[in-house]
């Protein structure tokens, strides 16, 4: 049993993996690659649109590509010149540009082959659009192999994926949860998420038992999807999760859980300030698809007059699974990292000083006789040293790297009080007494943007049991207008409250005692010892808090379904099992074990500080895993910006 | 798990095919298929630059799997002691030796030829960037079947080496047994090595080979079979001595190859670290030049404003 559990283990071999590798598979003319150091090189270049290019980005950097053998690559929609004698490999969505602009370069013959893969299926009368063109160039023959890949979604983390970026408007929150929505619109965005999570599960190698909560567009999904997946299965000759396609990465002891949410389930976690390194990244910095992009004020200087104004410095960083530090800490409350970056630093320079060391021994040789008898030591020490340099000049790299984006973070929690925001809101989440009124908080000219306020607000608005007072409401949307904030998110969450449904759903589990997190101020022992080493990371008047694990509604929902416990709120969620044969819709599930692996979706957006909280569940829990999904990654001021285009209405 | 549906393709091309036919639509070129794809297909430029890129990886090909196959033979340690099939002089070895070295420089320079020649008469960015990469490959190519070369040529070294420092320890435990048999002949020697301070092994090696035919005169020539309890003792002493002085010797002969092998290690890495510095000091040359005529024509247009 040891062995079969090592097998699972193994088996949810990360998404990131798989995808990487299905892509490395099609970049080598889709063939499994196997690496051999005297092989004959070949060469070929490779043509993306957006969504190609958005899923090889955070999984493939330009050097990988490189010893893949692809000398270029180059956008569909762009100019291109023919380049004779080389194959090209191309990564596009079925569509009918994107079909049109490849007949047209079949037509202009710029390459020598043509593989073509696509994201996800191509349907059979673009395929013969193809196939026309192919032959009224006469170039049937160069086409040397379709593909399609389904690999319509992005990955991000070796557990966390996104559906697209690219038409996210299409699928985001405000497009589901618009009131003027019709119903081939509805069917449209419905389509294009269950198409991405069905090559989600292509590439996993598993059919999952789903549940969803009732009456939510989470539920539709999940209607569609299980007809796809049902279909597909009945479909003996083409099914995609026969024995041999599903390969070692076959779960055969269990099936995955897929849980089904919607985002209106909880609505206050997308607008939390929060405390820990990636979710704060993203919040408060340029983040997208693993990269951050920091724009470097270059300092205060006097300018003589009339000089041009100092053009800001953009800089952009990958943070990437090789970064180790970023793996380590993208969960760490902040201080941990500022704290961990210090000792990095340290670190290197002892090594630095190690290196430099060794020059003054060197320099000794002429002179101590003594000296020679260490120097055979030495020269190998030497040596050692100088092929351990580009070991210590990456360190360098990533050291200044994560200096530059912790320090552009501390900035903003500095201004903007964000240390403040993020206790509040926690105190509020849990229900524990408030030391300071709300009303204070928003009046504060000092602390935080309009923005942080309207935030901090509306969490409250969310969170307490009985809708304020009138008079109250009143108040408080006068001192928001003062602070500048637009109100149009409150008209919106109005609605949201009053519709009976979710209000009713979300007062349920609002009512379970201590839904939320509670944090404690650690004593200022961390924090001093950061100022006394001098640090560049001065944290004084940031309040060095720290999380305390508690779920948040996402968590608690998979934890009951995981561990089939029950409990009024999850209940009544529906259960589909693609694999049986008579699709019933109780919601009684059949089998009564907990589920080792579950991949939560979002269907409205979702964020990272939910998956952070997902990852500190797990963490806990030996040899189970889980996998995060959602339709679109916003950051609180994203969402405000959705919130209030629907509070417009 | 991605789906080949390839063979789809060629069924929808068929399908197109006839329903076109069916239709009576004039396919452009697609009526004489065949004869037209061929026609169509030789004025297009098949460019001279990947013919000959793939000329020069066939060539580096033909040297690796002339390196790999007379591999096992060349390294072959024993081949003295196999048949005949098996084995391969030193003559050869380096006849190898000489063979790959030509060719590899043959190749990269013609590398070097393709480089310079790729920028020629192209106008598209994009086809002059496809070419580096390409020959970018080639260069990595060449380094990785150099490497299996340089592997196989170290290995050779190496053994050469150990062989010697072998052949160089034997007479050692002979002579010892020698020594301490006859100990009365060898007091004399002793003596000489200790003045003459032996740097070199050669230098007891050949002593001690001279003490051989020594030993043999002095054998006959004495006559005594008798020795004094404190001569034997000292003899000892003396042997004692030799054998530490011996293995000191050998300790940092050690020592010093150790220290050798890394320098050439770290020359290596040196070597390259400067050629890439080369290729960085060139273009901030370049920056610097340029930098200054920049400046230069500044300063001039700044004179030529006439002062408010």
């Amino acid at each position: 049993m040891a062995a079969a559990a090592a097998a699972t283990a193994a088996a949810a071999a990360s998404i990131r993996e798989r995808q990487t590798v299905a892509l490395k598979r099609m970049l080598n003319f889709n063939v499994p690659h196997i690496k051999n150091s005297t092989g004959e090189p070949v060469w070929k270049v490779l043509i993306y649109d957006r969504f190609g290019q958005d899923i090889i980005s955070p999984l493939l950097s330009v050097k990988e590509l490189r010893d893949m053998g692809i000398t270029l690559h180059l956008l569909l929609h762009s100019d291109r010149d023919p380049i004779p004698d080389v194959p090209a490999v191309y990564f596009v969505m079925p569509t009918e540009e994107n079909i049109d602009r490849m007949c047209q370069d079949l037509r202009n013959q710029l390459y020598e082959s043509y593989y073509l893969n696509f994201i996800s299926a191509i349907s059979r009368s673009k395929l013969e659009d193809i196939a026309n063109a192919a032959l009224a160039a006469s170039a049937v023959t160069q086409v040397a192999k379709v593909f399609d890949q389904y690999l319509n979604f992005i990955t991000l983390e070796d557990d966390m994926f996104v559906l697209c970026n690219q038409n996210k408007e299409l699928v985001s929150y405000r497009a589901i949860n618009r009131p003027d929505i019709t119903d081939t619109e509805m069917e449209t965005v419905m389509d294009t998420i269950v198409d991405s999570l069905f090559c989600f599960f292509v590439t996993l190698g598993a059919v999952p038992i789903i549940r969803c909560s009732r009456g939510t567009a989470a539920e539709m999904v999940a209607v569609k999807l299980d007809k796809k997946l049902r279909e597909n299965l009945r479909d003996a000759r083409n099914s995609l999760f026969t024995g041999d396609t599903l390969g070692a990465g076959q779960f055969s002891f269990q099936r995955p859980l897929l849980v089904l949410v919607d985002r209106n389930i909880d609505l206050a976690t997308p607008l939390h300030h929060t405390w820990t390194y990636q979710a704060l990244v993203h919040d408060v910095l340029d983040f997208h698809l693993n990269r951050v992009n920091l724009e470097e004020s270059s300092g205060v200087e006097n300018s003589p007059a009339g000089a041009r104004p100092k053009r800001k410095n953009k800089k952009s960083y990958d943070l990437t699974p090789v970064d180790k530090f970023w793996q380590k800490h993208k969960g760490s409350p902040f201080p941990e990292v500022a704290e961990s970056v210090q000792q990095e630093l340290e670190s290197y320079r002892a090594q630095e000083d190690e290196v430099k060391r060794l020059k003054s021994i060197m320099g000794l040789e002429g002179e101590d006789e003594g000296a020679i008898s260490m120097l055979s030591d030495n020269t190998a020490k030497l040596t050692s040293a100088v092929s351990s340099l580009p070991e210590l000049l990456e360190k360098k790299r990533l050291i200044d790297l994560h200096t530059n984006v912790a320090t552009a973070v501390l900035e903003h929690i500095k201004a903007r009080k964000l240390d403040v925001y993020f206790e509040y809101e926690e105190k509020i989440m849990s229900k524990t007494t408030l030391d300071k009124s709300l009303l204070d908080i928003i009046s504060d000219p000092d602390a935080g943007t309009p923005e942080d306020k309207m935030r901090l607000f509306l969490i409250y608005y969310i969170s307490t049991q009985q809708a304020p007072s009138e008079a109250d409401l009143e108040q408080y949307k006068k001192a928001l207008t003062d602070a500048g904030c637009n109100l149009n998110p409150l008209q919106y969450i109005k609605q949201w409250n009053t519709t009976s449904f979710f209000h009713r759903a979300f007062t349920k589990m609002a009512s379970a005692p201590a839904s939320y997190g509670s944090t404690t101020t650690k004593p200022m022992g961390l924090l001093s010892r950061v100022m006394n080493t001098g640090s560049q990371f001065v944290m004084e008047g940031v309040k060095n808090l720290v999380l305390k694990q508690q779920n948040l509604p996402v968590t608690r929902i998979l934890d009951n379904l995981m561990e089939m416990k029950s409990n009024p709120e999850t209940d009544d969620y529906r259960y589909f099992d693609p694999k049986m044969l008579r699709g019933n819709d109780s919601s009684v599930p059949r089998n009564k074990n907990p589920f080792q692996e579950a991949i939560v979706f979002v269907v409205g957006g979702g964020n990272y500080i939910e998956y952070q909280n997902l990852v500190d569940y797990i963490k806990g829990k030996q040899g189970k895993h889980i996998l995060y999904g959602c339709s679109e990654l916003f950051n609180a001021t994203q969402f405000i910006k959705q919130l209030s285009q629907l509070g417009q209405k | 798990m991605a789906v080949d549906i390839t063979l789809l393709f060629r069924a929808s091309v068929k399908t197109v095919k006839t329903r076109n036919k069916a239709l009576g639509v004039a396919v452009g070129g697609g009526v004489d298929g065949s004869r037209d794809e061929l026609f169509r297909r030789s004025p297009r430029p098949k460019g001279d630059f990947s013919s000959r890129a793939r000329e020069v990886i066939s060539h580096i090909g033909k040297l690796r799997d002339f390196l790999l196959e007379h591999r096992k033979d060349y390294i072959n340690a024993y081949s003295h002691t196999m048949s005949e099939y098996g084995r391969m002089t030193d003559t050869e070895r380096d006849q190898i030796d000489q063979d790959a070295q030509i060719f590899m420089r043959t190749c990269s320079e013609a590398i070097q030829q393709l480089r310079t020649e790729a920028h020629k008469e192209i106008h598209s960015q994009q086809v002059k960037e496809h070419r580096t990469a390409v020959l970018d490959f080639i260069e990595d190519y060449l380094k990785r079947v150099c490497k299996l070369y340089s592997e196989q040529r170290a290995i050779r070294v190496k053994r050469v080496v150990d062989k010697k420092r072998l052949s160089k320890l034997e007479p050692e435990p002979n002579t010892k047994t020698r020594e301490s048999t006859s100990s009365e002949k060898v007091s004399q020697s002793p003596s000489k090595d200790s003045e003459e301070n032996p740097a070199t092994e050669e230098r007891p090696e050949k002593i001690l080979a001279e003490t051989q035919p020594e030993l043999g005169t002095w054998g006959d020539g004495k006559g005594e079979d008798e020795l004094s309890p404190e001569e034997i003792q000292m003899f000892e002493q003396e042997n004692q001595r030799l054998i530490g002085e011996m293995n000191s010797l050998f300790d940092e002969v050690r020592q010093i190859e150790g220290r050798v092998v890394e320098i050439s290690r770290l020359q290596e890495i040196f070597t390259e670290k400067v050629l890439q510095q080369e290729a960085e000091i060139d273009s901030i040359h370049q920056l610097v030049v340029g930098a200054t005529e920049n400046i230069k024509e500044g300063n001039e247009d700044i004179r030529e404003v006439p002062h408010l």
